[in-house]
């Protein structure tokens, strides 16, 4: 029996286009990943959701995401705040780009602003703000649990008759009648439509189906701490080392930080990137060095030449669509995104129209787009 | 009777037999879902009390052997370490 729609890769991305189009009425979902719900970039990321890009196309993206998390976090449980970003700027060049950026993010609603070290030292009580020229505050940034959006959608699915299987692993897609055959480990599964929402995976999946997409994986490295009482609220980037620190909603610390890598290879744990960690932000929150690392793992940015991601249906092979290449913002954009997909799997236009300059075809024709807040 | 919800699990994070036992009735039949879902193995024992626990829970609810519950990957460190061993400088 053909389902209405297979959602390839059961990340936050698919899970949410599925929940907005349950929601809808659509029904004959079936959701299939490789290990298991979450296990690529959705439970390994910083959990971090902003506005502050330097794109009309992710902000205005971003800012719908933003209206879209209160929503389900009041439906779906999902830990949510707004306790903003702030970004350390330890250099003048650094501080001269900031203020073209903010006057930019002003100028589309974000209410972002440049901030003296006073004010560092208030959002982020106990820092060593001494190598701090100036900063920029996000008041409407925040973060989100990952482990909720995952495991508390996946829920709401199952018990609307959504069927999410893991240990699937799709293999190729063909065009069969009207429809389209998805190869697996399980064996052929059919479908109206696809959706391809497999994180770093969706290349080559999409290459079977002729479709080529210049997306390349790089990896990335993080860890957590024990949890302690909250002691700042905003996720904390130090722009010169592309390095941040984030209090998690049980108390944990995360870091991220950046060190050379080399795209389309394995992640592999380093100790340089513990010694970078450690190094960065002990000597801003000097108490971090008596602070126990309790786990570190790596992941991938999944990242395409202009750093926006690939959304929308595919040029030229009706009924398949696409959600990938996020270039490490899949997480806090998942809301919108999951709701611009099931407008498309509904034949309708996406809300934001700024989606549709996202689409597949923009390589092709030569339009990307240009985006330089990318960090971590 | 044993009451499930007086029945601690995991002890870094408070989980209750009965928290174990509803999520796996929600769907969430696996342990890398249960982990983060009820943060079993994410205290500072690293899981070493909880796993083996909630890998029995979930292996009599799905009716299958026990040895075929796979396991959630382990992280580094194994033990717990402070972040001024990979900064060095100055000890604090």
């Amino acid at each position: 029996m053909a389902k209405r729609l297979i959602v390839v890769g059961a990340g936050v991305t698919g899970l949410m286009t599925a929940k907005f189009l349950v929601d809808r009425g659509f029904s004959d979902i079936l959701v299939i990943d490789r290990k298991y719900p979450g296990s690529g970039g959705s439970f390994r990321c910083a959990t971090g959701v902003r506005a502050s890009f330097t794109s009309r196309e992710h902000i205005k993206v971003m800012l719908r995401a933003i209206d879209l998390w209160p929503k389900l976090s009041k439906e779906l449980g999902i830990k949510y705040s707004r306790d903003g970003y702030l970004w350390l700027l330890s250099r003048d060049r650094d501080v001269e780009f900031f203020r073209e950026a903010v006057k930019f993010q002003n100028s589309l609603g974000v209410p972002t602003r440049l901030v003296t070290p006073e004010e560092v030292r208030e959002l982020a009580p106990t820092i060593n703000a001494s190598s701090v020229v100036a900063a920029v505050y996000d008041p409407i940034a925040g973060k989100a649990s990952c482990f909720d959006s995952v495991t508390n959608t996946l829920t709401h699915l199952l018990a609307r008759g959504v069927e999410v299987k893991w240990g699937v692993e799709a293999r190729k897609i063909a065009r069969e009648g009207r429809g389209f055959v998805v190869e697996t480990n399980i064996g052929s599964l059919r479908a109206d439509s696809v959706l391809v929402a497999a994180g770093d995976g969706s290349r080559r999946l999409l290459e079977t189906l002729g479709v080529d997409l210049p997306i390349r994986s790089l990896p990335k490295h993080a860890l957590v701490t024990e949890a302690f009482r909250p002691v700042f609220k905003p996720l904390i980037i130090d722009w010169a080392t592309s390095s941040y620190i984030v209090q998690l909603f049980n108390g944990n610390f995360y870091i991220g930080a950046d060190i050379p890598e080399v795209y389309d290879t394995v992640a592999k744990v380093k100790l340089e990137f513990l010694r970078k960690a450690a190094r960065v932000w002990t000597s801003y929150f000097p108490w971090l060095r008596e602070v126990y690392v309790l786990r570190y793992w790596t992941g991938y940015y999944d990242m395409t030449p202009d750093h926006h991601p690939v959304i929308g249906p595919v040029e030229g092979l009706e009924g398949v669509y696409v959600a990938a290449g996020f270039s490490g913002h899949g997480f806090m954009m998942a809301p919108a995104v999951g709701e611009a997909l099931a407008s498309y799997i509904l034949g309708e236009r996406p809300l934001v129209p700024e989606f549709e300059r996202l689409s597949p075809g923009r390589f092709a024709r030569g339009e990307l787009i240009k985006e330089i807040a990318v960090f971590g | 009777m044993l009451d499930a919800k007086k029945v601690i699990v995991c002890r870094c994070e408070d989980v209750t037999l009965y928290d174990v036992e509803k999520a796996i009735d929600e769907g969430l039949t696996d342990l890398e879902l249960l982990k983060r879902k009820l943060r079993i193995g994410m205290g500072p024992c690293q899981g070493s009390g909880c796993l083996l626990l909630v890998a029995s829970v979930l292996a009599r609810k799905k009716r299958t052997p026990v040895s075929e519950v796979p396991l959630p990957v382990s992280r580094p460190p194994i033990t717990p370490v402070q972040l001024k061993f990979f900064a060095g400088g100055k000890s604090g």
